[in-house]
C-alpha cells in the first residue's frame, strides 16, 4: 500500500488536472454565450444552446477521462482520503491562472493554497 | 445597487447550497459503491482497464452517481446565477467534512484524528482562496 500511495496521488493529480482542462473549455464555452437568467426555463434553453458548443464537447471528453480514472482511484483507496487529496485541484487552477493566463494571485490566494498543500500532506500521512 | 441586492445570501439559496454539497457527497458515495467490486483489481495492460470500466459501468450504484451529478450540475448552475461565487464556494465545501462522515457511516472507513485535522487544514485554505476572490470582485465594482 505504501508504495502505491505516490502512484495513487499521480492518479488523483491526474484527475485534477483533467478536471481543470475541462472547466476552462467550459468557462470558454459559457463566456461565449450570454448567461441566462434566474428561471428554470431560461437555464434549461442554455444548457441546450451550450450543448451546441464544439468546446463543451471537449470538456465532457476531458471529464469522462477523469470520471474514469477516478472510479479506479476509487477502487484502491478509502473515499475519505481521495476526496480530501482531491482538492488539488484549487492548487492547480491557481497554477494555471498565474503561468497560463498570466493573471496576479494575491497573497490570501498563496496562503490558501500553502493550507490545502499541508492538509494534502497530513491526509496521506495518515493512509493505512 | 439593485445587482447587490440580487447577490444576497438568502435562505432559500443557502438551502439549496447545503442541499448540493449532499447531493456530492451521495454522488461519491455511489461512484466508491459502484468501485468497491473491484477493489482487488490490478491493470497492468489497457484491456485490463477496459475490462475494469465495463464492470464499474455496468454497476447501478454509477449510474445513479452519474444522475447526481447532472442535478448538481443543474442546481448549481442556476444558483450561480443568483449569488457570487466566493460565497458558494466556501458552503460547498462543507463536503470536504460530510464525505468523511459518510465514509465512516456507509463504508465502515477509519478517519483518524490526524486526518481530521488535514482536513481541516483544507477546508481553511478553500476558505482563503475564496476570499480572495471576493476582494477581486471588490476591486471590479
Amino acid at each position: 500500500m505504501r508504495e502505491g500511495l505516490g502512484f495513487i496521488l499521480f492518479l488523483i493529480a491526474l484527475t485534477s488536472i483533467c478536471d481543470t482542462i475541462n472547466q476552462l473549455f467550459l468557462k470558454s464555452a459559457i463566456n461565449s454565450l450570454f448567461s441566462p437568467s434566474g428561471n428554470i426555463r431560461e437555464i434549461l434553453r442554455f444548457i441546450f444552446k451550450l450543448l451546441l458548443v464544439p468546446r463543451v464537447w471537449v470538456s465532457f471528453l476531458f471529464s469522462l477521462i477523469s470520471l474514469c480514472i477516478w472510479l479506479f482511484v476509487l477502487s484502491q483507496v478509502d473515499l475519505s482520503f481521495a476526496f480530501s487529496a482531491d482538492s488539488m485541484h484549487y492548487i492547480f487552477i491557481a497554477l494555471a491562472s498565474r503561468f497560463i493566463l498570466k493573471e496576479k494571485v494575491c497573497f490570501k490566494r498563496w496562503v490558501g493554497i500553502i493550507l490545502i498543500v499541508v492538509g494534502i500532506m497530513m491526509v496521506s500521512v495518515s493512509v493505512s | 445597487m439593485i445587482k447587490v441586492f440580487k447577490k444576497k445570501l438568502t435562505l432559500k439559496i443557502l438551502v439549496f447550497l447545503i442541499l448540493t454539497d449532499f447531493l456530492e457527497t451521495f454522488t461519491h458515495l455511489c461512484f466508491k459503491k459502484s468501485a468497491l467490486t473491484e477493489s482487488d483489481f490490478v491493470i497492468n495492460k489497457l484491456p485490463d482497464a477496459l475490462i475494469f470500466l465495463q464492470s464499474v459501468f455496468s454497476s447501478g450504484f454509477l449510474w445513479l452517481g452519474l444522475f447526481s451529478v447532472v442535478v448538481t450540475f443543474i442546481i448549481w448552475s442556476s444558483l450561480l446565477s443568483k449569488i457570487d461565487l466566493s460565497v458558494a464556494v466556501p458552503v460547498c465545501s462543507f463536503s470536504y467534512i460530510l464525505i468523511p462522515i459518510a465514509s465512516i457511516i456507509f463504508l465502515q472507513e477509519k478517519v483518524s484524528l490526524f486526518r481530521w485535522s488535514g482536513v481541516l487544514f483544507i477546508l481553511l485554505g478553500v476558505v482563503f482562496v475564496s476570499l480572495s476572490a471576493s476582494e477581486k470582485e471588490h476591486i471590479l465594482e
